[in-house]
């Protein structure tokens, strides 16, 4: 039922894989992005062929920018950093993976990064333990290293609340997955924080006419609003009329229908269509398949569990895995 | 998950999706076996192709960098399907699914063509009336692929001992759709159902025996034992076997084994011979059995009637003739206990004894068709069946009936939503997806049910939900992801996305299947999406050093945003010093790109600048004074052109200072001389202003343009005057 794909070296502490799922890219505990390759597509072995030292301490979390934008990752390292690394061959120069940008932020660390592909730009939302987001966009589609700010936003549905210096654990974005170009760009955010308005998942949306993001919708209710969130994870949508969110909190595993038309005061619709429970703890990461149909989930509890809606709109576990050695 | 779709203790259907999973169902869990020193410290997913699933599971890092010597994590797949149950062989799988593609893609082109048709007439179509032939022609193009029809009991002239004849073992999968097919689609059948059940069971009583015996195995299991047995009708087993074939329509294996009887042989004809007249009397009556059907296949036995009186005056005249045997004389003299006892058993048989048929059968569906062919010949309809069934289930209780015999069920409970399920559950989602096709035959309810809108799923009906479950299973493997489309692309709501999914995620560096995924993109209409994946390979090719097949991709892509990007990264060439060879490439790349794309003045630029280069190569090689003028030419028409930017002007004049100090005589008149001039002027004019993008020339540049430029115009009066 299970085969191996790839063997990790010692002290990898992250791993992501690419667009099509044909290259892999770890990151390790002292600073190191390797990346794996198979022989051919039709290929399931993947071994290293490259590895570089990009930092001094250990990366985080690795992220792929989207495949329009070339062979890159995004690095984010335990010193808070975030630094862009593309695969690239210079004018008479061999095929290397080489630095492109690196941010910084005086005072805060970067908790998260998530790409999104809008028309002919790359926008990317990188979030702080500062409890801020700023969205940046690619100037250049063929140099990763000019970004320009877009916006910076703090995670609250009113722009009027006001509240202390904010210190976040971690935090969660999931762009809207859409292939189509005619709606506006979107993304959900959410804070694992001491500050109770920041923790909601809110739902951004880019307002082109005023060319400002805006939030347009909480996936929350009344009584979890404060709820710290570990993941969030909109799924694509292959014709439904609404979008689906997954959001997962100490209470379970959310999903949300958000129809994004919104209403006279621009809100969307929202309904919390489950509350999926099950797990003890947190839950670490939650991906959704390409249909948007099943949602796969894993946490501290170490399982893996796949969930699915039945006819009647029911959501329900419908496998786990248990690793075992 | 393989093991989840042949395990039918795993009601879960895994990757799957089955509506009738009820909401207390508790998930299966399965281990995933990583072979890694615990702890495991952090699990990271990640969905491949399909339904396969990534894992990735991590080790904790050493501590101080004090390395234990394992390593690290691995990254695991998880496959949560297998397509079709049963079939276990990759290639075989393969060759189904590769098969049924054409089948299912002609049928659907034909419902396609009938409703269009229905759409322009206002009476019912003839079409229509016959549309359980094209689904007929289909399901037996598929069931072809599912093996071939083989029986199980048909005697071997050659060996008179080998009753059972050994062969390819039939797979559940066919069995399920043959029923599908007979009750369903198969017009033709529906008068004799029956009769074609006892047929559907003579070639699928071997998959039934697992936990518990069959007629079938106690069959195998006696013919392991007849080459040894010395008096044949002494032994119990003998009788027991011949009443049990008996009981459900094996004929021909019950006279081959009552001609086994010792009373045939030649040295026992002469005191045996009643005896063996009383066998031989049972086996031709057997033999004459009359049977409500049609026809029969060659070396059956039996006697076919196709209309209901006839076949009941033949069956009350050959049950009269059974009685009369069984109350006559000649048991008296015959001696033998056990062939006496045997024989009036078969009898009994025949007459329809629920108790002796009972014993002599082993599972429900056993008795089921043991009634159908001794007590009620002429049990019509699904309700009649299906109170049967229930009588029978009852007599004969399971613990965990076969995943075969729960699909009967529901087939003659006439429960449309049951059968999908069971169809999904017992035999995968290849099943179900072409199945739809044979409930839906002859079926209006089943229809409505299938083609319901489901707003709690997002509006999708459940033939559509089951083809892009099923396509999701194609898109699994790499093998056979191309044929996805075909499903997809079936499904009017949800198909299309989901295929566009599927194609922006294929690798888009392997040439091969960059084509392959433009074709598919040709043949569905989806030029944003092949111009996209286009896209994604230029940029990787560009990227990677090939720069030229990078722009060949982008103007395939017609991507002007990123064709023009290009373009201004090639200005940044010019006027610096490139080698021959780095000046090969770059006129390379603007011939490209001049080829068909055509953004704004800036290529004609490009163009006149490569013109100009090369005339300027020729110069400077050649030394003579007609190059030379062919590059002033082009250096005055570039520089009196609009589009060629200001930021240009003296990288091109300082490029030319050859031409400038041409020895022997000015290249330039007068007038030219003054032009270039003013250019410099205003250059120098335009640096005072905010915004001038100065360029990276060595500081002596602008003079000595300006020296040499001087020197051209003093030497251009002179020989003018």
């Amino acid at each position: 039922m299970e085969k191996s794909v790839a063997t990790l070296d010692e002290g990898t502490t992250c791993t992501s894989w690419n667009y099509c799922g044909q290259r892999l890219a770890t990151g390790s505990f002292n600073g190191f992005l390797s990346i794996f390759d198979s022989p051919d597509p039709a290929s399931s072995s993947f071994t290293a062929t490259s590895k570089i030292r990009i930092h001094e301490g250990g990366i985080v979390k690795i992220v792929w920018i989207p495949p329009e934008y070339g062979d890159a990752v995004a690095c984010i390292c335990n010193d808070g950093s975030l630094s862009l690394w593309e695969e690239i061959a210079e004018d008479g120069q061999p095929l290397q993976w080489k630095l492109c940008e690196t941010f910084h932020s005086k005072g805060s660390t970067v908790l998260e990064a998530q790409f999104g592909v809008i028309r002919t730009s790359l926008k990317m939302v990188v979030a702080y333990s500062d409890g801020h987001a700023k969205v940046y966009e690619l100037l250049d589609p063929f140099e990763l290293k000019n970004w320009q700010l877009q916006a910076e936003i703090q995670n609250v549905i009113d722009s009027v609340s006001t509240f202390g210096k904010a210190s976040c654990f971690s935090a969660s974005i999931s762009w809207n997955p859409q292939l189509n170009e005619s709606q506006e760009p979107s993304f959900v955010l959410g804070f694992n924080s001491d500050t109770p308005q920041l923790n909601s998942s809110k739902v951004w949306v880019f307002d082109q006419a005023h060319h400002r993001w805006i939030p347009v919708a909480e996936l929350a209710l009344p009584l979890d609003k404060s709820d710290q969130v570990f993941a969030v994870a909109w799924a694509p949508n292959i014709g439904r009329a609404y979008e689906l969110i997954a959001v997962a909190t100490h209470k379970g595993i959310t999903i949300w229908h958000v129809r994004l038309n919104p209403d006279l005061d621009g809100r969307l619709s929202l309904e919390k269509a489950a509350l999926l429970s099950g797990y003890e703890g947190e839950v670490w990461q939650m991906e959704w398949d390409m249909s948007g149909m099943t949602l796969a989930t894993s946490g501290t509890d170490g399982m893996v569990r796949l969930w699915q809606s039945n006819l009647n709109g029911a959501w329900l576990e419908q496998a786990a895995f248990e690793p075992t050695s | 998950m393989p093991d989840v779709a042949a395990d039918s203790s795993a009601s879960a259907s895994g990757g799957a999706l089955v509506p009738f999973v009820p909401d207390t169902e508790i998930a299966v869990v399965y281990p995933l076996h990583h072979g890694l020193k615990p702890p495991i410290t952090r699990v990271s997913i990640s969905w491949a192709r399909g339904n396969n699933l990534r894992v990735s599971l991590l080790r904790n890092p050493p501590y101080n960098s004090d390395s234990d010597g394992e390593i690290g994590g691995k990254v695991v797949e998880v496959n949560l399907d297998s397509g079709a149950a049963d079939v276990r062989e990759p290639v075989q799988w393969r060759r189904i699914a590769y098969g049924s593609v054409t089948p299912f893609a002609l049928l659907q082109s034909r419902k396609n063509s009938a409703s269009s048709l229905s759409k322009l007439q206002s009476s019912p179509s003839p079409f229509h009336l016959d549309w359980w032939e094209h689904v007929m022609e289909y399901s037996k193009d598929i069931k072809e692929l599912l093996g071939n029809p083989k029986s199980n009991y048909d005697p071997l002239i050659e060996d008179p001992k080998e009753v059972l004849k050994k062969g390819e073992e039939p797979t559940s999968l066919k069995a399920a759709w043959e029923l599908m097919e007979m009750f369903y689609a198969d017009k033709l059948c529906q008068s004799w159902l029956p009769e074609r059940l006892v047929d559907w069971l003579a070639d699928y009583d071997c998959l039934l025996s697992g936990d518990q015996p069959t007629v079938h195995s106690k069959l195998v299991e006696f013919q392991g034992t007849l080459v040894t047995l010395q008096v044949i009708e002494d032994d119990p087993k003998y009788w027991e076997v011949i009443s049990s074939a008996l009981a459900i329509g094996w004929l021909e294996i019950v006279v081959k084994l009552l001609r086994l009887h010792g009373s045939y042989q030649l040295d026992q004809l002469g005191h045996r011979e009643t005896e063996n007249g009383l066998v031989e009397t049972v086996a031709v009556l057997i033999s004459m059995m009359p049977r409500f059907r049609p026809e029969l296949k060659n070396g059956k036995l039996g006697e076919c009637f196709e209309a209901k009186p006839d076949f009941m005056k033949a069956w009350e005249k050959w049950r009269e003739q059974i009685t009369k045997l069984d109350s006559s004389a000649f048991w008296v003299p015959c001696h033998h206990r056990q062939t006496r006892e045997g024989l009036k058993n078969l009898i009994q048989i025949m007459l329809g004894n629920t108790k002796i048929l009972c014993t002599a059968t082993a599972h429900w569906i056993e008795l089921y068709i043991s009634h159908f062919l001794f007590i009620r010949p002429f049990t019509a309809g699904l309700e009649g069946m299906y109170n049967l069934a229930q009588k029978c289930v009852q007599m004969k209780p399971m613990s965990s009936p076969h995943k075969l015999l729960r699909l009967i069920i529901g087939i003659i409970g006439e429960n449309t939503e049951v059968v999908l399920a069971e169809c999904s559950r017992g035999f995968g989602p290849w099943m179900v997806a072409h199945a739809i096709e044979l409930l839906t035959a002859r079926s209006d309810q089943a229809d409505i049910l299938l083609h319901k809108e489901h707003d709690d799923i997002g509006g999708i009906s459940m033939e559509e939900l089951h083809r892009l479950v099923y396509a999701q299973v194609l898109t699994s493997h790499f093998l056979t992801w191309q044929i996805a489309p075909v499903y997809l692309t079936s499904c009017m709501k949800q198909g299309m996305s989901l295929l566009e999914f599927l194609l922006y995620r294929q690798p888009a560096q392997h040439n091969q299947l960059l084509l392959k995924n433009l074709e598919i993109c040709r043949l569905y209409e989806l030029d944003h999406v092949s111009s996209n994946i286009m896209k994604i390979a230029g940029v990787y090719h560009w990227k990677h050093g090939r720069k030229g097949l990078g722009v060949f991709w982008l103007q395939q892509a017609r991507d002007e945003f990123l064709l023009n990007k290009i373009a201004r990264h090639l200005f940044d060439s010019v006027g610096k010093s490139i080698s021959s060879e780095s000046f090969k490439q770059w006129e390379g790349l603007i011939e490209l790109l001049g080829s068909e794309s055509k953004p704004a003045g800036s290529l004609e630029f490009l163009h006149k600048y490569r013109d100009f280069k090369k005339s300027l190569q020729q110069a400077c090689d050649k030394k003579t004074l007609d190059a030379a003028r062919h590059a002033a030419d082009s250096l005055m028409s570039l520089m009196k052109n609009p589009s060629t930017p200001q930021r240009f002007w003296l990288p091109l004049l300082y490029d030319s200072l050859t031409l400038l100090t041409w020895p022997g005589r000015p290249l330039l008149n007068v007038s030219q001389t003054n032009l270039l001039l003013n250019k410099l002027q205003e250059l120098s004019m335009a640096s005072m202003r905010p915004g001038f993008v100065a360029t990276d020339l060595p500081a002596e540049a602008l003079n000595s343009v300006r020296l040499a430029l001087a020197t051209n115009l003093g030497r251009a009066i002179l020989e003018e005057q």
